[in-house]
Protein backbone atom coordinates (compact mmCIF):
# COMPACT_ATOMS: atom_id res chain seq x y z
CA UNK A 1 0.00 0.00 0.00
CA UNK A 2 1.73 3.25 -0.93
CA UNK A 3 0.90 6.05 1.20
CA UNK A 4 2.46 8.08 -1.18
CA UNK A 5 -0.54 11.23 -2.65
CA UNK A 6 -0.36 13.53 -5.44
CA UNK A 7 -0.09 16.86 -3.33
CA UNK A 8 -3.61 18.46 -3.70
CA UNK A 9 -4.74 22.18 -2.54
CA UNK A 10 -7.01 23.10 0.35
CA UNK A 11 -10.12 23.84 -1.51
CA UNK A 12 -9.62 19.72 -3.59
CA UNK A 13 -9.53 18.42 0.27
CA UNK A 14 -12.54 20.23 1.04
CA UNK A 15 -14.33 19.30 -1.59
CA UNK A 16 -13.56 15.77 -1.34
CA UNK A 17 -15.09 15.81 2.36
CA UNK A 18 -18.08 17.34 1.28
CA UNK A 19 -18.78 14.82 -1.60
CA UNK A 20 -17.84 12.06 0.30
CA UNK A 21 -20.81 12.38 3.45
CA UNK A 22 -23.40 14.81 1.70
CA UNK A 23 -26.48 13.53 2.53
CA UNK A 24 -25.11 9.84 2.92
CA UNK A 25 -25.72 9.42 -1.00
CA UNK A 26 -22.34 9.48 -2.39
CA UNK A 27 -20.62 6.15 -1.31
CA UNK A 28 -17.71 5.97 -3.33
CA UNK A 29 -14.78 8.36 -3.27
CA UNK A 30 -15.25 10.61 -6.81
CA UNK A 31 -11.94 9.75 -9.24
CA UNK A 32 -9.39 12.74 -9.31
CA UNK A 33 -10.63 13.77 -12.67
CA UNK A 34 -13.60 14.97 -11.20
CA UNK A 35 -11.95 16.74 -8.14
CA UNK A 36 -10.24 18.79 -10.91
CA UNK A 37 -13.29 19.48 -12.66
CA UNK A 38 -15.16 20.43 -9.38
CA UNK A 39 -11.96 22.61 -8.33
CA UNK A 40 -12.53 24.45 -11.55
CA UNK A 41 -15.75 25.10 -11.56
CA UNK A 42 -15.10 26.42 -8.04
CA UNK A 43 -12.32 28.88 -9.10
CA UNK A 44 -14.00 29.93 -11.67
CA UNK A 45 -17.22 30.73 -9.62
CA UNK A 46 -14.98 33.12 -7.03
CA UNK A 47 -13.69 35.05 -10.32
CA UNK A 48 -16.94 35.55 -11.94
CA UNK A 49 -17.65 37.30 -8.61
CA UNK A 50 -18.88 41.24 -9.72
CA UNK A 51 -16.60 43.95 -7.78
CA UNK A 52 -17.22 47.25 -7.78
CA UNK A 53 -15.63 50.84 -6.22
CA UNK A 54 -19.01 50.66 -4.26
CA UNK A 55 -18.13 47.57 -2.46
CA UNK A 56 -15.22 48.61 -0.61
CA UNK A 57 -14.73 46.36 2.60
CA UNK A 58 -16.01 48.39 5.70
CA UNK A 59 -12.66 49.97 7.44
CA UNK A 60 -12.39 49.74 10.76
CA UNK A 61 -13.93 53.35 11.56
CA UNK A 62 -16.67 52.95 9.74
CA UNK A 63 -17.56 50.01 12.09
CA UNK A 64 -16.74 52.12 14.89
CA UNK A 65 -18.90 54.46 14.00
CA UNK A 66 -21.94 52.35 13.08
CA UNK A 67 -21.57 50.39 16.34
CA UNK A 68 -20.84 53.32 18.44
CA UNK A 69 -22.94 56.40 16.57
CA UNK A 70 -25.60 54.95 14.46
CA UNK A 71 -26.83 52.39 16.93
CA UNK A 72 -27.26 54.15 19.65
CA UNK A 73 -28.95 57.14 18.01
CA UNK A 74 -31.34 54.00 16.34
CA UNK A 75 -32.21 53.09 19.92
CA UNK A 76 -32.48 56.19 21.58
CA UNK A 77 -35.03 57.84 18.52
CA UNK A 78 -37.00 54.48 19.07
CA UNK A 79 -36.94 55.10 22.66
CA UNK A 80 -38.31 59.08 22.03
CA UNK A 81 -41.02 57.65 19.60
CA UNK A 82 -41.80 54.90 21.40
CA UNK A 83 -43.66 56.84 24.42
CA UNK A 84 -45.08 59.59 21.84
CA UNK A 85 -48.97 59.90 20.87
CA UNK A 86 -50.90 62.57 19.22
CA UNK A 87 -53.61 63.77 21.04
CA UNK A 88 -56.91 62.85 19.11
CA UNK A 89 -58.64 66.42 19.83
CA UNK A 90 -55.88 68.65 19.14
CA UNK A 91 -52.89 66.64 17.87
CA UNK A 92 -50.84 67.76 20.87
CA UNK A 93 -48.06 65.97 21.93
CA UNK A 94 -48.85 62.82 24.56
CA UNK A 95 -45.10 61.80 26.18
CA UNK A 96 -46.32 58.31 28.44
CA UNK A 97 -43.52 57.08 30.33
CA UNK A 98 -43.08 53.46 30.50
CA UNK A 99 -45.10 51.64 33.15
CA UNK A 100 -43.23 49.18 35.57
CA UNK A 101 -44.14 46.20 33.27
CA UNK A 102 -42.22 47.49 30.38
CA UNK A 103 -39.18 47.38 32.36
CA UNK A 104 -39.54 44.17 33.50
CA UNK A 105 -40.03 42.57 30.22
CA UNK A 106 -36.96 44.70 28.72
CA UNK A 107 -35.17 43.32 31.08
CA UNK A 108 -36.31 39.43 30.02
CA UNK A 109 -35.51 40.58 26.44
CA UNK A 110 -31.97 41.63 27.20
CA UNK A 111 -31.68 38.36 29.13
CA UNK A 112 -32.80 36.27 26.14
CA UNK A 113 -30.49 38.45 23.76
CA UNK A 114 -27.54 37.33 26.06
CA UNK A 115 -29.03 33.47 26.03
CA UNK A 116 -29.58 33.51 22.46
CA UNK A 117 -26.15 34.91 21.55
CA UNK A 118 -27.28 37.70 20.12
CA UNK A 119 -25.40 39.57 22.53
CA UNK A 120 -22.11 37.73 23.55
CA UNK A 121 -21.30 39.47 26.95
CA UNK A 122 -17.73 38.21 26.82
CA UNK A 123 -17.77 40.16 23.40
CA UNK A 124 -18.91 42.81 24.40
CA UNK A 125 -17.30 43.49 28.14
CA UNK A 126 -13.65 42.28 28.97
CA UNK A 127 -10.72 43.50 30.86
CA UNK A 128 -9.07 43.38 27.41
CA UNK A 129 -10.63 46.08 26.30
CA UNK A 130 -9.87 50.11 27.22
CA UNK A 131 -12.03 51.51 29.59
CA UNK A 132 -13.20 54.02 26.84
CA UNK A 133 -14.25 50.99 24.70
CA UNK A 134 -16.13 49.04 27.85
CA UNK A 135 -17.78 52.31 28.62
CA UNK A 136 -19.11 53.25 24.70
CA UNK A 137 -20.16 49.26 24.91
CA UNK A 138 -22.36 49.86 28.24
CA UNK A 139 -23.48 52.69 26.75
CA UNK A 140 -24.80 51.51 23.24
CA UNK A 141 -26.56 48.17 25.49
CA UNK A 142 -28.24 50.73 27.79
CA UNK A 143 -29.84 52.81 24.79
CA UNK A 144 -30.56 48.48 23.65
CA UNK A 145 -32.44 48.27 27.38
CA UNK A 146 -34.06 52.15 26.89
CA UNK A 147 -35.31 51.03 23.31
CA UNK A 148 -36.48 47.86 24.50
CA UNK A 149 -39.05 49.74 27.64
CA UNK A 150 -40.35 52.05 24.97
CA UNK A 151 -40.77 49.39 22.49
CA UNK A 152 -42.99 47.40 25.27
CA UNK A 153 -44.97 50.72 26.19
CA UNK A 154 -45.58 51.23 22.46
CA UNK A 155 -47.16 48.08 21.78
CA UNK A 156 -49.00 47.72 25.11
CA UNK A 157 -52.35 49.24 25.20
CA UNK A 158 -52.50 51.95 27.60
CA UNK A 159 -54.90 50.90 30.28
CA UNK A 160 -57.95 48.89 30.89
CA UNK A 161 -58.91 45.13 29.83
CA UNK A 162 -56.50 44.85 26.91
CA UNK A 163 -53.38 46.30 28.55
CA UNK A 164 -53.77 43.31 31.15
CA UNK A 165 -53.99 41.26 27.94
CA UNK A 166 -51.47 42.07 25.94
CA UNK A 167 -49.27 42.12 29.00
CA UNK A 168 -50.01 38.41 29.87
CA UNK A 169 -49.24 37.73 26.16
CA UNK A 170 -46.44 39.02 26.30
CA UNK A 171 -45.27 37.40 29.32
CA UNK A 172 -46.17 34.46 28.14
CA UNK A 173 -44.08 34.23 25.16
CA UNK A 174 -40.93 36.13 27.15
CA UNK A 175 -41.23 33.53 30.21
CA UNK A 176 -41.22 30.44 27.72
CA UNK A 177 -38.41 31.60 25.47
CA UNK A 178 -36.87 32.26 28.24
CA UNK A 179 -36.03 28.36 29.44
CA UNK A 180 -36.30 27.08 25.15
CA UNK A 181 -33.27 26.44 23.09
CA UNK A 182 -32.76 29.29 20.52
CA UNK A 183 -30.76 30.67 17.87
CA UNK A 184 -30.50 34.23 17.05
CA UNK A 185 -31.89 34.15 13.80
CA UNK A 186 -35.25 32.39 15.63
CA UNK A 187 -34.98 34.59 18.60
CA UNK A 188 -34.86 37.17 16.01
CA UNK A 189 -37.73 36.13 13.86
CA UNK A 190 -39.98 34.98 17.36
CA UNK A 191 -39.39 38.70 18.37
CA UNK A 192 -40.79 40.22 15.16
CA UNK A 193 -43.54 38.00 14.99
CA UNK A 194 -44.46 38.77 18.63
CA UNK A 195 -44.38 42.84 18.17
CA UNK A 196 -45.86 42.88 15.18
CA UNK A 197 -49.21 40.54 15.77
CA UNK A 198 -49.01 42.93 19.43
CA UNK A 199 -48.77 46.15 16.39
CA UNK A 200 -51.62 44.98 14.45
CA UNK A 201 -53.93 44.37 17.53
CA UNK A 202 -53.22 48.00 18.98
CA UNK A 203 -52.89 50.13 15.90
CA UNK A 204 -55.14 48.22 14.01
CA UNK A 205 -57.69 46.43 15.67
CA UNK A 206 -58.05 48.66 19.12
CA UNK A 207 -58.07 51.73 17.33
CA UNK A 208 -60.67 50.59 14.60
CA UNK A 209 -62.60 49.71 17.58
CA UNK A 210 -62.23 53.31 18.97
CA UNK A 211 -65.02 55.64 18.77
CA UNK A 212 -64.00 59.25 17.08
CA UNK A 213 -63.67 62.07 19.45
CA UNK A 214 -65.19 65.00 16.95
CA UNK A 215 -68.98 63.69 18.20
CA UNK A 216 -70.60 63.76 21.23
CA UNK A 217 -71.14 60.89 23.35
CA UNK A 218 -74.92 60.76 22.41
CA UNK A 219 -74.73 61.54 18.83
CA UNK A 220 -72.00 58.61 19.10
CA UNK A 221 -73.99 55.95 20.52
CA UNK A 222 -76.75 56.82 17.79
CA UNK A 223 -74.18 56.70 15.12
CA UNK A 224 -71.94 54.58 16.24
CA UNK A 225 -73.07 52.34 18.69
CA UNK A 226 -70.91 49.62 18.63
CA UNK A 227 -67.17 51.88 18.74
CA UNK A 228 -68.98 53.83 21.49
CA UNK A 229 -69.49 50.15 23.52
CA UNK A 230 -66.11 48.89 22.66
CA UNK A 231 -64.18 51.71 23.84
CA UNK A 232 -66.76 51.97 26.72
CA UNK A 233 -66.25 48.38 27.76
CA UNK A 234 -62.62 48.60 26.81
CA UNK A 235 -61.49 51.72 28.12
CA UNK A 236 -59.67 53.07 24.77
CA UNK A 237 -57.79 55.82 24.90
CA UNK A 238 -58.61 57.83 21.74
CA UNK A 239 -55.24 59.32 20.03
CA UNK A 240 -55.12 60.59 17.02
CA UNK A 241 -54.47 58.60 13.54
CA UNK A 242 -51.03 59.39 12.92
CA UNK A 243 -50.20 57.97 16.46
CA UNK A 244 -50.27 54.51 14.58
CA UNK A 245 -47.08 55.60 11.89
CA UNK A 246 -45.41 57.08 14.62
CA UNK A 247 -45.09 53.87 16.50
CA UNK A 248 -44.45 51.84 13.08
CA UNK A 249 -41.39 54.08 12.23
CA UNK A 250 -40.66 53.36 16.45
CA UNK A 251 -40.57 49.36 15.69
CA UNK A 252 -38.55 49.69 12.37
CA UNK A 253 -36.32 51.80 13.90
CA UNK A 254 -36.10 49.00 16.72
CA UNK A 255 -35.69 46.11 14.69
CA UNK A 256 -33.15 47.90 12.23
CA UNK A 257 -31.33 48.49 15.40
CA UNK A 258 -31.53 44.74 16.45
CA UNK A 259 -30.42 43.71 12.71
CA UNK A 260 -27.32 45.91 12.84
CA UNK A 261 -26.26 44.43 16.66
CA UNK A 262 -23.40 42.22 16.66
CA UNK A 263 -22.66 39.55 19.13
CA UNK A 264 -18.94 40.65 19.56
CA UNK A 265 -17.38 43.87 19.29
CA UNK A 266 -13.89 42.50 18.81
CA UNK A 267 -14.17 40.76 15.84
CA UNK A 268 -14.68 41.71 12.29
CA UNK B 1 -10.71 60.12 13.30
CA UNK B 2 -9.37 56.86 15.33
CA UNK B 3 -11.34 54.50 17.18
CA UNK B 4 -11.11 55.97 20.46
CA UNK B 5 -12.22 59.48 19.80
CA UNK B 6 -15.46 57.49 18.29
CA UNK B 7 -16.30 55.65 21.12
CA UNK B 8 -15.94 59.31 23.27
CA UNK B 9 -17.96 60.90 20.46
CA UNK B 10 -20.60 57.84 21.14
CA UNK B 11 -20.40 58.31 24.63
CA UNK B 12 -21.19 61.85 24.79
CA UNK B 13 -24.11 61.54 22.11
CA UNK B 14 -25.80 58.83 23.91
CA UNK B 15 -25.69 60.61 27.61
CA UNK B 16 -26.30 64.02 26.12
CA UNK B 17 -29.70 62.45 23.52
CA UNK B 18 -30.89 60.14 26.55
CA UNK B 19 -31.07 63.58 28.83
CA UNK B 20 -32.71 65.31 26.41
CA UNK B 21 -35.03 62.21 25.69
CA UNK B 22 -35.59 62.45 29.46
CA UNK B 23 -36.16 65.88 29.67
CA UNK B 24 -38.97 65.97 27.06
CA UNK B 25 -40.44 63.32 28.77
CA UNK B 26 -40.37 65.52 32.17
CA UNK B 27 -42.18 68.40 30.67
CA UNK B 28 -44.37 66.88 28.35
CA UNK B 29 -44.84 69.82 25.79
CA UNK B 30 -47.65 69.92 23.85
CA UNK B 31 -46.29 71.05 20.64
CA UNK B 32 -42.96 71.60 18.63
CA UNK B 33 -43.07 75.28 19.44
CA UNK B 34 -43.56 75.07 23.72
CA UNK B 35 -40.01 72.93 23.29
CA UNK B 36 -38.67 76.53 23.61
CA UNK B 37 -40.29 77.74 26.42
CA UNK B 38 -39.78 74.60 28.13
CA UNK B 39 -36.59 74.98 27.90
CA UNK B 40 -36.40 78.78 28.93
CA UNK B 41 -38.41 77.82 32.69
CA UNK B 42 -35.90 74.71 33.15
CA UNK B 43 -33.10 76.82 32.66
CA UNK B 44 -34.53 79.07 35.30
CA UNK B 45 -35.40 76.78 37.55
CA UNK B 46 -31.85 74.77 37.02
CA UNK B 47 -30.07 78.32 37.86
CA UNK B 48 -32.76 78.74 41.02
CA UNK B 49 -31.73 75.66 42.22
CA UNK B 50 -28.22 76.07 41.77
CA UNK B 51 -28.11 79.29 43.10
CA UNK B 52 -30.12 77.48 46.50
CA UNK B 53 -27.30 74.80 46.40
CA UNK B 54 -24.18 77.20 46.47
CA UNK B 55 -26.20 79.75 49.14
CA UNK B 56 -26.17 82.49 46.25
CA UNK B 57 -30.48 82.89 46.25
CA UNK B 58 -31.83 85.84 45.82
CA UNK B 59 -35.67 86.92 45.50
CA UNK B 60 -36.46 89.08 42.22
CA UNK B 61 -36.69 92.65 43.75
CA UNK B 62 -39.07 93.92 41.11
CA UNK B 63 -41.40 91.62 41.68
CA UNK B 64 -41.50 91.60 45.15
CA UNK B 65 -42.13 95.58 44.84
CA UNK B 66 -44.59 94.96 42.30
CA UNK B 67 -46.50 92.39 44.91
CA UNK B 68 -46.20 94.85 47.68
CA UNK B 69 -47.87 97.93 45.56
CA UNK B 70 -50.67 95.52 45.05
CA UNK B 71 -50.64 93.77 48.72
CA UNK B 72 -51.15 98.00 49.37
CA UNK B 73 -53.64 98.56 46.71
CA UNK B 74 -55.76 95.29 48.06
CA UNK B 75 -55.13 93.81 44.95
CA UNK B 76 -54.56 90.35 46.69
CA UNK B 77 -54.86 88.00 44.24
CA UNK B 78 -51.77 90.00 41.97
CA UNK B 79 -49.76 90.75 45.22
CA UNK B 80 -49.85 87.00 46.16
CA UNK B 81 -49.14 86.20 42.32
CA UNK B 82 -45.82 88.78 42.50
CA UNK B 83 -44.75 87.76 45.55
CA UNK B 84 -44.52 83.90 44.82
CA UNK B 85 -42.80 84.65 41.41
CA UNK B 86 -40.41 86.71 43.47
CA UNK B 87 -39.48 83.93 45.93
CA UNK B 88 -39.95 80.54 43.60
CA UNK B 89 -38.43 78.56 46.04
CA UNK B 90 -40.01 79.63 48.87
CA UNK B 91 -37.20 80.39 50.94
CA UNK B 92 -37.75 84.08 51.65
CA UNK B 93 -39.71 84.43 55.20
CA UNK B 94 -40.09 88.63 54.37
CA UNK B 95 -41.80 87.50 51.22
CA UNK B 96 -43.77 84.60 52.91
CA UNK B 97 -45.16 86.35 55.36
CA UNK B 98 -46.91 89.07 53.19
CA UNK B 99 -48.14 86.39 51.34
CA UNK B 100 -49.66 85.06 54.33
CA UNK B 101 -51.04 88.58 55.82
CA UNK B 102 -52.68 89.03 51.99
CA UNK B 103 -54.76 85.62 52.74
CA UNK B 104 -55.63 87.42 56.19
CA UNK B 105 -56.75 90.57 55.30
CA UNK B 106 -58.57 88.97 51.97
CA UNK B 107 -60.48 86.57 54.15
CA UNK B 108 -61.11 89.12 56.80
CA UNK B 109 -65.00 89.97 56.73
CA UNK B 110 -66.85 92.36 59.46
CA UNK B 111 -69.49 89.65 60.06
CA UNK B 112 -67.46 86.67 59.14
CA UNK B 113 -63.88 85.74 57.78
CA UNK B 114 -63.80 83.44 54.73
CA UNK B 115 -62.74 79.96 56.28
CA UNK B 116 -61.16 78.55 53.07
CA UNK B 117 -58.49 81.92 52.92
CA UNK B 118 -57.57 81.79 56.55
CA UNK B 119 -56.96 77.60 56.20
CA UNK B 120 -54.57 78.73 53.60
CA UNK B 121 -53.12 81.62 55.67
CA UNK B 122 -52.26 79.50 58.40
CA UNK B 123 -50.44 77.16 56.26
CA UNK B 124 -48.60 79.90 54.88
CA UNK B 125 -47.80 81.23 58.24
CA UNK B 126 -46.49 77.67 59.43
CA UNK B 127 -44.26 78.02 56.50
CA UNK B 128 -42.88 81.46 57.60
CA UNK B 129 -41.96 80.12 61.30
CA UNK B 130 -40.44 77.51 59.42
CA UNK B 131 -37.91 79.59 57.78
CA UNK B 132 -37.23 81.82 60.22
CA UNK B 133 -39.59 81.57 63.73
CA UNK B 134 -38.01 84.75 64.72
CA UNK B 135 -39.20 86.83 61.71
CA UNK B 136 -40.30 89.74 62.74
CA UNK B 137 -41.89 91.96 59.80
CA UNK B 138 -40.46 96.17 59.60
CA UNK B 139 -43.73 97.57 57.69
CA UNK B 140 -45.21 100.12 59.70
CA UNK B 141 -48.70 99.97 57.78
CA UNK B 142 -48.90 95.73 59.33
CA UNK B 143 -50.41 95.92 62.56
CA UNK B 144 -49.49 92.38 62.74
CA UNK B 145 -45.71 92.04 63.14
CA UNK B 146 -45.02 88.44 63.86
CA UNK B 147 -45.59 84.90 62.41
CA UNK B 148 -47.16 84.58 65.70
CA UNK B 149 -49.40 87.11 66.01
CA UNK B 150 -50.77 86.27 62.43
CA UNK B 151 -51.09 82.71 63.73
CA UNK B 152 -53.11 84.19 66.62
CA UNK B 153 -55.33 85.80 64.62
CA UNK B 154 -56.05 83.31 61.64
CA UNK B 155 -56.93 80.58 64.95
CA UNK B 156 -59.10 83.05 66.21
CA UNK B 157 -60.97 83.70 62.81
CA UNK B 158 -61.54 79.41 62.48
CA UNK B 159 -62.54 78.83 65.86
CA UNK B 160 -66.88 79.47 66.43
CA UNK B 161 -67.25 80.89 69.65
CA UNK B 162 -69.94 82.30 71.70
CA UNK B 163 -68.18 85.96 70.75
CA UNK B 164 -68.32 85.55 67.17
CA UNK B 165 -72.21 86.43 67.45
CA UNK B 166 -71.49 89.68 69.36
CA UNK B 167 -73.28 92.32 67.24
CA UNK B 168 -70.27 94.71 68.41
CA UNK B 169 -68.23 92.69 65.95
CA UNK B 170 -69.05 94.67 62.73
CA UNK B 171 -67.02 97.67 64.50
CA UNK B 172 -63.73 95.78 64.67
CA UNK B 173 -61.13 96.99 62.25
CA UNK B 174 -58.76 95.07 59.53
CA UNK B 175 -55.40 94.94 61.54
Amino acid sequence: MSKVQSPKSKDEETISVELSFAHDELLENPTDEEIITLVKTKNRKRLSIPTSKDQKPKTKNQKSFLQYIVLPLIFLTTALLGGLRLNAADNGFLFLKPPLVCLIFASILLVLFFRANLIRLNGWFTENFSLTKNLANGCVLLTLFFASTQIFNSLLPERGLPFWIVAFCFFWTLWNNLFAEFDTKRLVQSLGGMFGLAFVVKYLVLAGLTAPTNKGWIQGIFENPTQEAFTWLLDLPKFAPATGYIQFFALIFYLIGLFLLKPETNKN
Amino acid sequence: MNEKHIQISGIFLTLFYTLFIAWLYWVEPKSLEEVPAKAQTTLENVTTKTQVAIGTYEIDQAKFDEGLQAFRKDNFVVARDNFERADTEKRDAKTQFYIAYSFYRQGFGKLSNDDALFKQGLEQTNRVVTLDKNFKSDDANLQLKTPVELKNEFEEGLRVTASDFNPLRVLRERK
